[in-house]
């Protein structure tokens, strides 16, 4: 009989692995060990794949990567076919300005994660000159400094505000969608005075209190359930069927 | 009674059967870390031999045919439904008692040097029933080792000849009609020690020489099992009293343990599934500090009285009742478990402090108990209200106490060894 090294127990005598844990049995014990030990290794390398062993930010810059060579070569592509059939730049300075801004934003999620306040800020500054752009491609209305910036402005600073209620959350669940709920009701009021502002230079809420008070009403029994009726929420167990 | 005692062995394809009484809150209770699966270990003398033990097992399980069975959701209720796959013999080294995925068995043989364990989720039995077929794969692995075996023992004796009883949900044959429900038990006293993260459960456990606890016990008057009771409320007792001021004012007063009891010994039943209950002896804070010696001629009392037949039986008619109410059998099976759930933390570990089970004296034919040097039995994993629990058996010589713990803690382990010692029994600690 031959003792398993690894689980410790008796084998047959010309057993090449052991038929409980699959270890190979090696004659030299010397050294066993260590293979055995990589031999565990291996076997838990095999389980992940190449993608899998990556960790966040590797995979964060595999994206970035991707991304900026499709973006890019779209902005070279659209504008080139622009000149050539029109001579000049017309439509295309759209997509490309768009892409430009996109890009932006991609290299900032992937460089900028762990200083989320200055990847917001030049996020919403990109955005920002991107509404101006916008303007200027289309003639100076000035759309962009009544209506557009203010209501990004708002989009941006409840998202920040979202984002640090869900990382200061102790348990994750039901209170999340509930945050999330109410922090859409809060855009759309936004929104819609600032719309009423500008198109009818007076204050009016409309549509916006219906969808704040419907909201509200979803939200609290979701804090309730949450807070109150179980102190751990799991929700996979909660809607356990 | 009219169930059939004819010798049926059950036909595999169209098997299945309802989750006994005891057995229906657990599927609404499992998680990753409470996941209702308890361990008997077997510490053989010599490292086991791995052909042998493979061979034994799947003899065993035709003896068991109501083992191989996975649990199924119905719209109404959960059922255990036939799986043609072997029982596993795995190597032991993913931890104690974890959980059983979805799709799987409820029963595993984990190996490791000179232990052969079952872990088995109580969905399926209680320690008794698993026992039985530990008892089984250890007395076959002794005939493939080389030793002659009884007669009654061998399985082709036996394989032909399964009684319906042998699986049957004992509690329902029990059931009477028309007995007052049971009154609701005020709260517990809980320990106070802090969680420990994933992965949160350890356990360590201790031999004992039977023939000292023994003598101790006799002196007192009382059994085994009464003594440990004893002890352990005894130790809580002791971390109660060193609460400081606020703690002591706070926590609740009454230390009360869940002792399981196997109830095959009250009724007479050959069932193999889950038929145990549980008697709750307590002491009460209030009304002053116990000496060790009153704890003792308590529990004696109230271990007599709780065990009482009709007792007994009026508490298995108030929990077969209440699922036989055709409302109940109604609810549709999501919203039972949501109602499981909850009723499990309200009126079931809210109620008691601790648990010790004792899987009692074993007994084993000789060829198979010669190669055995001690039992150890690992109760399932404590909630996070419990948090500690403790599991016995006594083999030969030895009494082994098993305790599971979830905290950072181990006071109340040392506590409890320690008052051991003092009582002049020798105490060998154990460490997995």
């Amino acid at each position: 009989m031959v003792k398993c090294p690894n689980c410790g127990v008796e084998v047959e005598e010309n057993a090449n692995f052991c038929s409980l844990c699959g270890e190979p049995l090696l004659e030299n014990t010397a050294g066993n060990e260590a293979f055995i030990k990589s031999g565990k290794l291996r076997r838990e390398d095999k389980l992940l794949t190449d993608y899998q062993q990556l960790t966040g930010f590797q995979k964060r810059k595999i994206f970035w990567q991707i991304s900026g060579l499709i973006l890019i070569s779209g902005i070279i592509i659209t504008v080139l076919i622009d000149f050539i059939a029109n001579n000049s730049i017309t439509w295309s300075k759209y997509p490309a300005a768009v892409s430009l801004v996109l890009f932006i934003n991609f290299t900032l999620n992937t460089f900028l994660r762990k200083r989320i306040l200055l990847m917001v800020v030049l996020s919403f500054l990109s955005v920002t000159s991107l509404f101006m752009l916008f303007d200027v491609f289309t003639g100076y209305t000035g759309w962009e400094i009544k209506l557009g910036i203010p209501i990004l402005l708002v989009a941006y600073l409840t998202v920040l505000i979202l984002i640090f209620l869900i990382r200061k959350a102790k348990q994750k669940g039901l209170n999340i969608i509930a945050y999330s709920l109410i922090a859409a009701g809060v855009l759309s009021i936004c929104t819609e005075g600032m719309i009423s502002v500008y198109s009818q230079n007076t204050v009016y809420f409309g549509w916006s209190l219906i969808v704040m008070v419907s909201v509200v009403f979803i939200a609290i029994p979701l804090f309730y359930i949450h807070y109150r009726l179980k102190k751990a929420t799991d929700l996979k167990r909660f809607f356990h069927i | 009674m009219n169930y059939k005692t004819s010798n049926i062995a059950p036909e595999p394809r169209k098997f299945w059967f309802a989750l006994d009484n005891a057995a229906k809150i657990f599927p609404a209770i499992i998680n990753e870390n409470a996941t209702a699966v308890f361990r008997l270990t077997a510490q053989l003398k010599q490292p086991v031999k791995i052909k042998p033990l493979r061979k034994a097992v799947l003899q065993a399980e035709k003896r068991f045919p109501f083992f191989r069975v996975q649990l199924r959701e119905g719209f109404f209720w959960y059922y255990l439904e036939h799986f043609p796959k072997h029982i596993p013999v795995e190597p032991d080294e993913h931890g104690l008692c974890r959980k059983f995925p979805n799709g799987s068995l409820l029963l595993r043989i984990p190996v490791k040097d000179n232990s052969i364990s079952v872990e088995c989720s109580h969905i399926l039995t209680d320690g008794t029933g698993a026992f039985e077929f530990l008892k089984t794969v250890l007395i076959l692995y002794s005939a493939e080792c080389g030793a002659e075996i009884p007669n009654k023992y061998r399985i082709s004796e036996t394989v032909n000849r399964i009684s319906e009883e042998e699986y049957e949900d004992a509690y329902n044959r029990y059931f009477k009609a028309d007995i007052p429900p049971m009154v609701k038990r005020s709260k517990a006293f809980h320990l106070p020690y802090p969680l420990k993260s994933h992965p949160r459960f350890t356990r360590q456990y201790a031999i004992i020489p039977l023939e000292e606890i023994k003598e101790m016990a006799k002196t007192k008057g009382v059994s085994i099992t009464v003594y440990l009771i004893s002890v352990y409320l005894y130790v809580l007792q002791e971390i109660h009293e060193s609460l400081n001021g606020f703690n002591r004012y706070k926590k609740q007063k009454k230390l009360r343990i869940q002792v399981p009891v196997n109830l095959r010994n009250i009724f007479p039943s050959k069932t193999k599934r889950n038929f145990s209950l549980f008697v709750m002896p307590e002491i009460d804070l209030r009304l002053g500090h116990y000496t060790f010696d009153e704890i003792v001629k308590s529990v004696y009392h109230q271990m007599k009285l709780e065990t009482d037949e009709k007792l007994i039986n009026k508490n298995i008619s108030r929990n077969v009742g209440s699922e036989r109410k055709l409302f109940v059998r109604g609810i549709p099976l999501f919203l039972k478990s949501l109602i499981l759930r909850m009723k499990y933390y309200s009126l079931g570990t809210s109620q008691y402090s601790g648990v010790l089970t004792n899987l009692g004296k074993i007994d084993l034919p000789d060829e198979a108990a010669g190669l055995i040097d001690y039992f150890i039995m690992t109760p399932p994993p404590p909630n996070k209200m419990l948090k500690i629990s403790c599991g016995v058996a006594g083999f030969r010589n030895k009494l082994t106490l098993s305790f599971g713990n979830i905290t950072h803690s181990q006071e109340f382990e040392e506590k409890f060894l320690l008052f051991l010692r003092d009582q002049n029994i020798s105490v060998e600690l154990k460490n997995k």
